[in-house]
């Protein structure tokens, strides 16, 4: 008996194996031994070109790196850290600093912050690496025309403020605005609103006066608006770093802290606002951007 | 000024511990508070659907026009993502100064209101018994009364069964409001999401899902009562 559909079909599923095989090995060259690093962006565009940047220098250093989808925030990211899921994070270090030790004080040194959530991310298992000098703060931004230039001038304005919902439940944000022992300030209403460009869109609509956004939000000059400035030092510094899972870390020995290292060096806050135009105003792919980059930088 | 006091629900709050809490029903942004602002965008986006689309729909299949081109045309604006009509709105109604609520919500919610109202009553009309509608004819009903009295008299439950699913659909996807700068029952979804809580989330998807229920519960029974007489007898006889 003849089936000439069920040998196309084998010869096809058989092709589709040949081409598979062959992409797998398409970058052997150079590559060094060891686990694969399992790396996840945080769901927001800096966030996505930032796991990008790193993902694809150490490829193209030579490590077996899976960049998956770019999903959750922060505590999914730590999350996947603590339950095996990840093996690389990128976090700004307020930030994790708000995640594992809530009731720490927060400063905007640097080093006093490491020097609390170095240890905290030791106890599930990862290792902070050196920070980045690159700085994506916490910004809380008004219109152009508001005749505030602090925080604290806003006190009596009587402001709608409009800020993401974990904001509303943080020390460093809407609980130490409104604390009367810190800025005190009295919101006429308050709107949650997702983080991202229509925060942007809401304050210039004038649906709220004053919403907490990132310093690099490209649109914050786009748009005229400013930054206040934080006159009584609640935001905590929020330079990037890399954590590793430490059981990954010690199977690559110092060549993955020295190349990662050397690459957190290099990054500036100017290249994270330049990405965020790329991807945010000029609608570009994060994967491309991070490509460019790295090529212009000679780091791939 | 009123200072607006928007302390965030503890995150280890167990789901039912939060639900019989007072406090969660009764403060100026509790639940109870959501439930009016959904209860009301979902009332009033169901009354204008199917006040639109059953005339619209009663009138084209009485006079069979338009079957094909009207059909799709009400099927395709099901087709597109609610959440994507909305989103793509927003900004739009923002720069025009019409701010976050209502319309980008308002439109997104028709759309999803429009389709099950429209076809039920177009099928439920153009399929009632053609004898019933020549008897009429031939007794000397005017077009008028052919409509109203025979074809709606008769399509009565299957339009009713349309509104039931659009009321439905739309009380099921109001929620994404929250995530568009509004708030109604989706606020506890999009504040236990944001806030990593896991109990509000459930808590919030067990308050959504009852009014879904409800909605639909409410709305058999009003298909009982809703019914011509004659056609009532007609059923009771059928089934005897």
């Amino acid at each position: 008996m003849n089936y000439p559909i069920l040998k196309k079909l084998i010869l096809l599923v058989v092709a589709l194996a040949v081409i598979m095989t062959a992409c797998g090995d398409g970058d052997g060259e150079s590559s060094i031994d060891g686990p694969t690093i399992r790396l996840r962006g945080q769901d927001f565009s800096e966030a996505v070109t930032i796991a990008e940047v790193y993902g694809q220098y150490l490829q193209a250093k030579g490590y077996d790196v899976e960049i998956l989808t770019a999903a959750g925030f922060r505590t999914e990211a730590i999350d996947g850290l603590r339950n095996d899921e990840l093996d690389l994070i990128v976090d700004y270090i307020g930030g994790s600093l708000t995640a594992l030790a809530p009731d720490a004080a927060t400063s905007a040194d640097p080093d006093a912050v490491v020097a609390i959530i170095g240890p905290a991310y030791q106890e599930i298992g990862a290792t902070l690496l050196d920070y980045s000098p690159a700085v994506d703060g916490d910004a809380f931004v008004v219109r152009g025309d508001s005749p505030a230039s602090t925080i604290s001038d806003v006190a009596d304005l009587g402001y709608v403020f409009g800020a993401s919902a974990q904001c509303f439940e943080r020390p460093q944000c809407f609980l130490g605005y409104t604390d009367p022992a810190i800025y005190g300030i009295e919101f006429a209403s308050t709107v949650t609103i997702e983080f991202g460009t229509l925060l942007g869109e809401a304050l210039a609509a004038g649906e709220v006066d004053a919403v907490v956004w990132n310093t690099t939000a490209p649109q914050i000059t786009e748009e005229g608006f400013k930054v206040l400035e934080d006159d009584k030092g609640l935001h905590p510094a929020q330079n990037i770093a890399p954590i590793v899972k430490t059981a990954v870390l010690d199977e690559y020995g110092d060549q993955l802290r020295d190349d990662l290292n050397e690459l957190s060096a290099m990054i500036t806050t100017a290249d994270l606002l330049a990405w965020n135009t790329e991807t945010d105003i000029a609608k570009r792919e994060s994967d491309d951007v991070a490509t460019e980059w790295l090529e212009e930088k000679g780091l791939i | 000024m009123t200072v607006i006091a928007q302390a965030a629900v503890r995150r280890d709050i167990g789901v039912f511990e939060w639900l019989f809490d007072p406090d969660s029903w009764a403060s100026t942004d509790g639940i109870l508070a959501s439930l009016g602002d959904t209860v009301i965008l979902c009332t009033i986006v169901v009354l204008v659907a199917t006040f639109t689309m059953v005339p619209l729909a009663a009138w084209l299949a009485h006079t069979r026009r338009g079957e094909v081109s009207v059909s799709w045309l009400v099927t395709l604006s099901r087709a597109i993502p609610t959440f994507a009509v909305a989103g793509l709105l927003v900004p739009i109604s923002l720069r025009n100064g019409w701010g976050f609520e209502p319309w980008p919500i308002f439109i997104a919610l028709l759309m999803l209101a429009l389709p099950p109202i429209f076809l039920n009553t177009y099928t439920a009309i153009q399929q009632v018994d053609p004898g019933a509608v020549d008897a009429a004819r031939a007794m000397g009903y005017s077009e008028a009364d052919v409509l109203f009295r025979v074809e709606l008299a008769l399509a009565t439950s299957v339009i009713l069964a349309g509104v039931r699913v659009a009321a439905v659909t739309v009380v099921a996807t109001e929620p994404i409001r929250a995530f568009l700068g509004g708030d109604g029952l989706g606020r506890y979804l999009r504040d236990g999401l944001g806030q990593n809580n896991d109990g509000l989330v459930i808590a919030g998807a067990i308050l959504i899902a009852g009014l879904a229920g409800l909605t639909a519960l409410s709305f058999r029974s009003v298909e009982r009562f809703a019914l011509p007489d004659g056609v009532r007898r007609l059923a009771t006889t059928a089934t005897r």
